[in-house]
C-alpha cells in the first residue's frame, strides 16, 4: 500500500489528547515549551520559533552603538500588540519617555512574497539541487495578515505606536535610578510575575508577560559598581522567572564588567544574543557584504534555550547581518546575504519544525 | 579629526536627543590631552563669539587650573575677554575644592578670596556633592543665556578630579543629567586613562558620542629596544602624536579617523595622518590569497552552467513513489521530505517494493546521487 501517513517512520509519537488553548501571541513549542515573539520575524525563525516562556535572554550592548534599543521597541511593542502585560526599567529618570518611541506594526495590504530566491543569488551562485523544493519550506509566508492574531509582527519603526495600545494596557515602568537597593527592584519584579504562575499541567496559558530591563549596569546606577549583588539579582530574577509565565530581556553593556563578571553574566543568560556596531565607511565590508549601505549593525546570536531538552541547540554560523533600513522602508529585517547561510536557515525551520505543527 | 570634532561640538544636538559629549583622553606615553582640551576651548569660544555655533555660552569647569589662567589662554588666542561676562562663566573648583581655606578665613589667617573670584565665575566649595555642582553649572549657564530656548555648552577640564572626590556613579549620573538637559548644547571633558581602572574609562567612553584619544606615534615596548632609540622615540613623543577619534554616528555606526599632531610653542597643530592608514580592528581576518576574481574570469564563471540549474524547468516535479515505469527516469527527481517508498531498478518485470523503516538514514542514501546528473 502506498504510505501516505505524514511520517515517514514506522513509530508515531503519542500526541497528548488535549493541545493546550494559548492565548493569541503564544506558541507552542517543542519539548513541552511555549513560545512567545521577540518582534523580529528572522530573529524567531533562527531561535526556533521565539523566546521560551520562562527563559531570561540576556543582550550584549556595544557601547558605540544603540542597537539593543531597537530589538527592545520590537519586543515591547510586539508585546503591547498582543495584550501582554509589560514591566519595562531603564536607568533614565522618566522611563515613560521611552514608550513614545515604540514602533507600529507595518501595514501590509500587499502580501509582498519574500523573494528568497534573488536573495540568494547576490554574488554567489550555488547549484543546489533541492532549491526548487525551496516553497514548500516555507510556510510562514501565506496565510492571512491579520494584525491582532498574527504570532509576530513587522514592524515600522518611523511609526509610533497608537497610542490605544498604551492604555489598553498598563506598562509598569521602574527607574533603576531610584533602586539603589537591588531587592527592591527583585520584589517588583516578583510581584509582576505573581500574575502569570506556571502549573504544571500547562493546560492553558491566558497570558504571558514581558520584562524588559535595559542598560541594568549603566553607570549612572547607584549598585553598578556592587557586581556580586547585580550578580545574584539576575540569578533571582532567573529563578522566579521559571515559575511563571514570562520572558524577560535584559540588556548590558559588557565592557562596563569586569572580564570575570562579564563571563559569569553570560553564563547564567538563557538565550544570549550581542550587537554590535558596523565601522563606517569600511572599504572591505562593504565589497563582502551587499547591502552594507542600509546596514547599521550586526547581531549575533550565542546561546539559544535549552529548556526540557538535551539537544545541544548551538546555533552554527557566528555572524548574522541585520539592518534599519535609513531610506523608505525602515521595517527591521535580518537577511544574511551569503546564500550557504539562508540554506542553513531553512534547514534550520525545516529541522525544529519536524517536531510540531507550526 | 580635530575640525569635525569641533564642528559637531559646534552644531550641537536635536532637540529631544542627547547632548553630544566628547572624552579626550590621554596617557603618560603621550601627555597631551590638556593641549588639546584647550585647542577644543578656544575653537568653541571662537564659533561661539562669531555666533556660529548652536550654543550662546560656555560654562567652564575648571578643577586643574585657576581661572585666571583660562583668561590669559583665551586673551593669548585672540579671544576677546573683555567681554567675556557676556559668554562665558568658569566655575572655580581649582582655588578651594573642599572649602578649607573658606573655614580658615573664619580665623582670620587668611585674606578673603573673594577679591579673586571674577566677575565671570562663581567658587565652588564642595566639589563631593556632585548634585549641587551639577546646579551650579545650570545656575551659570541659565544666566549666561537669556532666552529659555538658548543653549550653552559645557566644559570640564578634569574629570580625574572629579573622581578623587565623588563616586563614579554619581559623576556619570551628573553627566548624564547634563547631557539629557535641554539647553546643553555639548559637553567635553578631559581624562587621564591610566590614572583609573578600566572600567572607569570604559564608563566614561559609554557615555559620550566621540572618543578622541591622544596616544604616541609608536609605542614604546620595553626591553626590545636600545637605549639609544627608545631615547629618541620618547623625544619624538614628546613632540608629536598619533590623535585617533572614534565619532558614535546616529545611525548607529562608528566612524574612525586618525590624524597626527605637533606641539609647538603656539599650542598643538593638526595635520592629516602622514602614510598610516586608520587601522580598524577589521571585522574580516586578513587572508593571504586572492579571493577577488578578475574581469575575464567574472565572465568565464557567469557563463558555467551548473549541473542541477537546468532542472525542473517548468515541468512539473514528480514524486517518483515506485509505480511509475522507469522510462521517465531522465527527468525524475528524488523529494526532499521523507521518501515514503521507493523502488529499486529492478530487472524484468518484477518490482520490489520497499518501505522504509526510519527516518534516520539520510534521505538519499540508498541510491546513487549521479541518478540526478544531467549531464
Amino acid at each position: 500500500m502506498a504510505a501516505t501517513k505524514t511520517r515517514g517512520s514506522s513509530f508515531s509519537r503519542a500526541v497528548s489528547a488535549a493541545t493546550p488553548s494559548l492565548a493569541p501571541g503564544l506558541k507552542c513549542g517543542p519539548n513541552g515549551t511555549v513560545f512567545l515573539s521577540s518582534g523580529i520575524p528572522d530573529l524567531d525563525k533562527i531561535l526556533g520559533g521565539g523566546f521560551t516562556l520562562g527563559s531570561l535572554v540576556m543582550v550584549m550592548e556595544d557601547s558605540e552603538a544603540p542597537h539593543h534599543m531597537l530589538l527592545l521597541r520590537n519586543f515591547m511593542s510586539q508585546g503591547l500588540i498582543h495584550n501582554q502585560p509589560l514591566l519595562y526599567a531603564s536607568p533614565s529618570k522618566d522611563p515613560k519617555g521611552f514608550l513614545g518611541t515604540l514602533p507600529s506594526p507595518a501595514s501590509s495590504k500587499d502580501d509582498k512574497p519574500r523573494d528568497r530566491d534573488t536573495d540568494q543569488e547576490k554574488g554567489l551562485r550555488i547549484a543546489w539541487q533541492y532549491k526548487k523544493y525551496f516553497g514548500e519550506n516555507n510556510p510562514n509566508f501565506t496565510g492571512h495578515r491579520d494584525d491582532k492574531h498574527e504570532y509576530c509582527n513587522d514592524f515600522d519603526l518611523r511609526k509610533p505606536l497608537e497610542r490605544q495600545f498604551l492604555i489598553r494596557q498598563h506598562v509598569d515602568c521602574v527607574s533603576l535610578q531610584d533602586s539603589m537597593n537591588l531587592s527592591v527592584l527583585l520584589d517588583h519584579c516578583g510581584t509582576f510575575l505573581s500574575q502569570f504562575p506556571r502549573n504544571d499541567n500547562n493546560s492553558s496559558i491566558t497570558t504571558a508577560g514581558r520584562i524588559a530591563i535595559q542598560s541594568f549596569c549603566a553607570p549612572d546606577c547607584g549598585y553598578s559598581n556592587m557586581e556580586w549583588h547585580m550578580l545574584s539579582f539576575i540569578r533571582s530574577l532567573k529563578s522566579v522567572m521559571r515559575s511563571s509565565n514570562a520572558v524577560a530581556v535584559l540588556t548590558f553593556p559588557p565592557s562596563l564588567l569586569s572580564p570575570s563578571f562579564c563571563k559569569r553574566w553570560q553564563h547564567m543568560a538563557d538565550t544570549l544574543l550581542s550587537v554590535k556596531a558596523i565601522p563606517d565607511e569600511d572599504r572591505e565590508l562593504a565589497q563582502l557584504l551587499t547591502g552594507y549601505q542600509d546596514m547599521v549593525g550586526l547581531l549575533n546570536v550565542h546561546k539559544i534555550a535549552r529548556i526540557n531538552t538535551q539537544v545541544n541547540l548551538e546555533y552554527p554560523f557566528p555572524w548574522s547581518f541585520f539592518c534599519g533600513c535609513s531610506t523608505g522602508n525602515a521595517a527591521f529585517m535580518l537577511f544574511c546575504s551569503l546564500s550557504s547561510i539562508s540554506f542553513i536557515l531553512s534547514c534550520w525551520s525545516k529541522l525544529s519544525a519536524g517536531s510540531y505543527d507550526p | 579629526m580635530a575640525e569635525s570634532v569641533c564642528r559637531t561640538l559646534r552644531d550641537g544636538g536635536l532637540e529631544g536627543e542627547h547632548a553630544p559629549a566628547l572624552t579626550i583622553k590621554d596617557s603618560i606615553a603621550s601627555p597631551f590631552g590638556f593641549d588639546v582640551f584647550c585647542h577644543v576651548l578656544t575653537q568653541l569660544s571662537s564659533f561661539i563669539l562669531a555666533g556660529k555655533s548652536q550654543s550662546r555660552g560656555l560654562v567652564l569647569v575648571a578643577f586643574c587650573r585657576s581661572p585666571s589662567f583660562y583668561a590669559d589662554l583665551l586673551k593669548s588666542k585672540g579671544i576677546d575677554v573683555n567681554s567675556s561676562n557676556k559668554w562665558v562663566r568658569i566655575l572655580d573648583c581649582y582655588t578651594d575644592p573642599l572649602g578649607w581655606k573658606f573655614r580658615l578665613m573664619g580665623v582670620g589667617n587668611l585674606r578673603d578670596l573673594s577679591c579673586e573670584a571674577s566677575s565671570t565665575g562663581i567658587l565652588c566649595k564642595d566639589v563631593k556633592d556632585t548634585n549641587k555642582l551639577y546646579s551650579s553649572i545650570i545656575e551659570l549657564g541659565k544666566g549666561l543665556v537669556a532666552e529659555a530656548k538658548s543653549r550653552f555648552s559645557v566644559a570640564i577640564d578634569s574629570v580625574d578630579q572629579m573622581l578623587r572626590h565623588a563616586s563614579m556613579s554619581s559623576v556619570a549620573g551628573l553627566f548624564s543629567n547634563l547631557r539629557s538637559h535641554g539647553q546643553v548644547s555639548n559637553v567635553f571633558w578631559l581624562l587621564h586613562s591610566d590614572l583609573h581602572e578600566v572600567r572607569v574609562t570604559a564608563s566614561l567612553e559609554y557615555m559620550s558620542s566621540m572618543v578622541a584619544s591622544v596616544e604616541p606615534l609608536q609605542q614604546l615596548t620595553n626591553g626590545q629596544r636600545d637605549d639609544s632609540d627608545k631615547a629618541s622615540l620618547t623625544e619624538q613623543n614628546l613632540k608629536k602624536g598619533k590623535f585617533h577619534v572614534r565619532f558614535k554616528r546616529r545611525n548607529g555606526r562608528v566612524r574612525v579617523m586618525l590624524e597626527e599632531f605637533h606641539i609647538e610653542q603656539s599650542g598643538i597643530s593638526f595635520k592629516s595622518a602622514s602614510s598610516e592608514e586608520v587601522t580598524n580592528q577589521g571585522l574580516l581576518p586578513k587572508v593571504q590569497f586572492s579571493l577577488q576574481l578578475s574581469e575575464k574570469e567574472q565572465i568565464d564563471r557567469s557563463n558555467v552552467v551548473l549541473p542541477f540549474e537546468h532542472q525542473g524547468n517548468g515541468k512539473p516535479i514528480q514524486i517518483y513513489d515506485g509505480r511509475n515505469s522507469l522510462m521517465e527516469g531522465k527527468h525524475e527527481t528524488t523529494s526532499v521530505s521523507a521518501g515514503n517508498s521507493e523502488t529499486n531498478e529492478g530487472s524484468g518485470g518484477g518490482e520490489i517494493i520497499y518501505y522504509r523503516d526510519s527516518d534516520d538514514e539520510m534521505p538519499d542514501s540508498d541510491e546513487d546521487p549521479d541518478d540526478d546528473l544531467d549531464i
